[in-house]
């Protein structure tokens, strides 16, 4: 470790930043581990792909919280943030004791009463909670006609107001059909082998099942619409990570699903309550040889500054990171070697994100590693079940310079992570990251120290459009540079970002202008808005 | 063809006849036309045998044939007789299987055959030429099959330790290494390798594809173009450079140029599903979304798994496939 460190200290030029993250949670009270099958070795599939985090504030005290998702054999976790970073359980007061394979989780006030709700996906039946006025979590599941009639293996999840008529409506990934009484024993045929070793089985070889998309109906209740919205019609995908995004810039929402071994899928909004997939000719697909990847996480930002949302997306090892890079209207061109990311095969990715870490106006990105399978580390190699994060700087003009190594102890870390999600605990406007590590206690990666450049932290407020602004999008120029967001639902691997979008200004201590789409279709512009602070601005009526 | 070029080449440098030498060269070049002519052209008494070997490898075996036999019989020195023989094996089964392509005991029989030769043969060599740069190379190439990268990697720096001038060591530890990890350094560590091999042969095209891939990646995009240009002209025929040429011109917004270039590559090789592929990308990025929905059509019928695979598989394995 000591000489891989010294080597990464070396590739990092004396420009670069030098973040210094350290590992916050056992000083701020997250010391629960949480449960993820098997810790040496994983008999079936179930045991590696779970599961999320979420970053919320669920009784608006301008204080983000924390959410973890578990595994079999523990309960998901609430942690109310007391502020001067230290969190507090508070699972069973609010309500969210639970139990059973818990993979991802999404955030968005449904019933647009002003507090965040969660929705949890699970293998087995997934659950809506709403959020009573930052006091408890009521599980209202069956009332909002979410039970499914049989297993599905849920994954990735987002709320999106597809048909813009003010209510969220829900999207939720299906990974495949999993019976632990069907599935082959860890060896049995060759989708069960991984280098010469014994592993569990799949996805290759088990059953395919389709992606669900629920309308939200007047009084609380959601219709699935998957069939008459033509979601369900792609068959053959093992669907993960879930981003939503305006990618071709018609207004509207569109859902971007990293698929592992199979294409991933883009399904655009057709603005008539369908959406057509076209993943592979808008270029998303597949990698630059076309072949499919083992897509996990996912996340969007405009990496490159030219007002065009471009997606990453988390691979499988052996596979190089995936970098879209969208050239205008939602045509994305493979950028990943031309941006400089093609150099870390060894580690399989999951959770992942773009954020402005040094607040200089360009999005960073964060991505954490683990192996699925526990057994690899009998093989010796380079390749391993415990990872550390890896940590792109945006150098601009379209390049990411790899500073894992030289970015505080946090990263170096080993763990084997799963969703990671970004937000600002603390409201210094310097981003931290929670990160869910299998069978450990999460990660919670703060920097020691916040540099000179300044920022601002927008929270929408939609009083036409869905309250929780999702999908409203966000032009900030500041300096003469244009920087653009969405705020969105779900995203990286299973997990919840913060609901405020946050922008580095550099130098400047003031954005000029910030011009905001709503998802009802108004436009607001600001002007001349002080940065450094948290700014709320609710759409006018 | 990268294995018989590569034997050609090591008996390169005992050559006396001008036409020989150039047909061998064309031949590696992968001028297959012009090695025919130049072995034609030769008067040494073992260009024949030269020409049959050629014709073996690119899908002659007919015409070979007897030359092959009269050669391993006892027409040619000992060297050319190996290759004649391994040459006339390969023959043999493949105008079997071309005779009967469906013929699920020709198909056993060949590959019992394969695998019995294999094991006698790693076998005779364990035991005959211990220490042998040989035996490091096969064992680097069973751990490779295991996905055992480091280990092999170590047997393939032993080879090159006991045998420097050997050819195709350093490409398979470059390679090697590439396949364990792409980091930095690992990157600059393979490309060493293939660099190291193309100083033993600088014919070598798939050498000087991978610097050219590496160098792309290491972000010297010019640079890299350049060698991947070189190995097209290397091997005018050598698919993944040509795509990767194209390519080049497609990020270059050269579109006329890249779809001709990858037209090309999907002539050469109409079921290579990332020819197909980057040349849906060119058409669409040129504006015909019409000819890229016509290429997207052919990738998605390449793509599709075939109907079965895998519950066939597990029947034949015992296994009960789960309910879709």
């Amino acid at each position: 470790m000591r000489a891989l460190a010294a080597i990464a200290l070396l590739l990092v030029s004396a420009a670069q930043p030098r973040p210094d993250f350290r590992n916050i949670a056992a000083k701020a009270g997250l010391r629960r581990p949480f449960p993820n099958g098997g810790a040496n070795a994983k008999q079936f599939i179930i045991e590696t792909t779970g599961s999320g985090v979420a970053l919320l504030d669920y009784d608006n005290d301008g204080l983000l919280d924390i959410f973890v998702v578990s595994g079999k054999g523990g309960s998901n976790r609430l942690y109310h943030n007391d502020g001067h970073d230290h969190f507090t359980d508070v699972t069973e007061g609010l309500g969210l004791t639970s139990e059973g394979w818990g993979q991802g989780v999404c955030a968005g006030d449904y019933d647009n009463d002003g507090y965040t709700d969660l929705f949890v996906t699970y293998w087995g039946q997934n659950r809506l909670y709403r959020n009573a006025g930052g006091k408890h979590f009521e599980d209202v599941t069956a009332a909002a006609h979410l039970t499914e009639d049989r297993v599905r293996y849920n994954t990735g999840c987002a709320f999106l107001d597809y048909d813009n008529d003010g209510r969220l409506d829900l999207f939720v990934a299906n990974y495949l059909q999993f019976d632990p009484k069907t599935t082959p024993e860890p060896g049995a045929n060759p989708y069960c082998w991984y280098r010469g070793i014994a592993v569990n089985c799949g996805p290759r070889g088990l059953p395919f099942d389709r992606n669900i998309l629920y309308h939200a109906n007047a009084g609380g209740t959601f219709t699935d619409v998957s069939e008459h919205s033509k979601i369900a019609e792609p068959s053959g995908h093992y669907a993960l990570g879930v981003l939503t995004g305006d990618f071709n810039g018609d207004g509207r929402p569109d859902i971007y699903v990293a698929c592992d071994q199979t294409p991933s899928l883009l399904y655009i909004n057709q603005g008539d309550g369908t959406f057509a997939e076209e993943a592979v000719l808008r270029g998303v697909a597949y990698d630059a040889d076309g072949r499919s990847m083992s897509g996990m996480g996912v996340t969007a930002a405009d990496y490159d500054g030219d007002g065009w949302l471009d997606i990453f997306r988390s691979n499988f090892s052996d596979e190089r990171e995936t970098l879209y890079r969208n050239r205008g209207k939602g045509e994305f061109d493979d950028a990943t070697v031309a941006a400089g990311l093609a150099h870390n095969t060894r580690y399989v990715g999951w959770g992942c994100g773009f954020f402005d870490f040094d607040n200089d106006g360009w999005k960073d990105l964060l991505l954490v590693n683990g192996h699925a399978f526990p057994e690899v580390d009998r093989l010796g190699g380079a390749v391993r079940y415990k990872n550390p994060m890896i940590l792109y700087h945006n150098a601009g003009k379209g390049r990411f310079d790899d500073v894992s190594g030289a970015a505080g102890p946090a990263l170096l870390e080993l763990h084997s992570s799963r969703g990671a999600a970004f937000g600002d605990i603390d409201n210094d406007g310097a981003i931290e990251i929670l990160v869910n590590n299998q069978n450990e206690s999460p990660s919670l990666l703060k920097q020691s120290a916040s540099g000179s450049n300044h920022w601002i932290m927008l929270q929408l407020t939609g009083a036409k459009s869905n309250r929780s602004a999702l999908g409203a999008r966000v032009r900030l120029t500041a300096s003469g540079r244009s920087q653009v967001d969405e705020v969105r639902s779900g995203g990286g691997y299973l997990s919840q970002n913060d609901l405020r979008l946050h922008f580095g200004l550099g130098a400047s201590r003031e954005a000029d202008q910030i011009e905001i789409e709503w998802p009802s279709g108004a436009r607001q512009k600001l002007a001349h808005v002080k940065a450094d602070r948290v700014v709320s601005i609710r759409e006018n009526p | 063809m990268r294995a018989i070029s590569v034997l050609l080449l090591c008996a390169l440098p005992a050559l006396a006849d001008d036409a020989l030498r150039r047909g061998i060269e064309a031949f590696r070049a992968g001028r297959h036309a012009e090695a025919r002519s130049y072995f034609q052209q030769s008067e040494d008494r073992e260009a024949p045998v030269f020409l049959a070997l050629v014709q073996a490898a690119t899908g002659g075996c007919a015409q070979a044939v007897p030359r092959l036999a009269a050669a391993f019989a006892d027409a040619a020195g000992p060297e050319l007789r190996r290759l004649a023989g391994e040459a006339l094996l390969s023959c043999v089964e493949s105008n079997l299987k071309a005779d009967y392509p469906s013929d699920a005991d020709v198909l056993y029989q060949s590959a019992r055959a394969h695998l019995r030769a294999w094991n006698e043969a790693v076998y005779q060599m364990f035991q005959k030429t211990p220490a042998s740069y040989r035996v490091n190379q096969i064992s680097g190439e069973i751990l490779e099959i295991q996905g055992k990268y480091h280990e092999a990697a170590a047997e393939y720096r032993k080879a090159i330790e006991k045998n420097p001038r050997a050819l195709d060591l350093h490409f398979r530890l470059g390679r090697v290494i590439l396949i364990d990890a792409q980091g930095p350094v690992a990157l600059e560590n393979a490309r060493r390798e293939f660099e190291g091999e193309l100083a033993l042969n600088s014919g070598d095209a798939a050498a000087e594809y991978e610097v050219g891939q590496i160098l792309i990646a290491q972000g010297k995009r010019d640079a890299g173009v350049s060698r991947l240009e070189r190995a097209w002209a290397l091997r005018p025929d050598f698919v993944e450079a040509l795509v990767a040429v194209g390519r080049a011109r497609l990020e270059n917004k050269e579109y006329p140029d890249a779809i001709s270039l990858l037209n090309r590559a999907v002539k050469l090789q109409p079921r290579n599903e990332t020819a197909h592929y980057s040349l849906m990308m060119a058409y669409r990025n040129s504006g015909d979304l019409e000819a890229a929905k016509r290429e997207k059509a052919v990738l998605d019928e390449l793509q599709k798994p075939p109907e079965g695979e895998f519950t066939e598989f597990l029947k034949k394995l015992g296994e009960k496939p789960p309910k879709q």
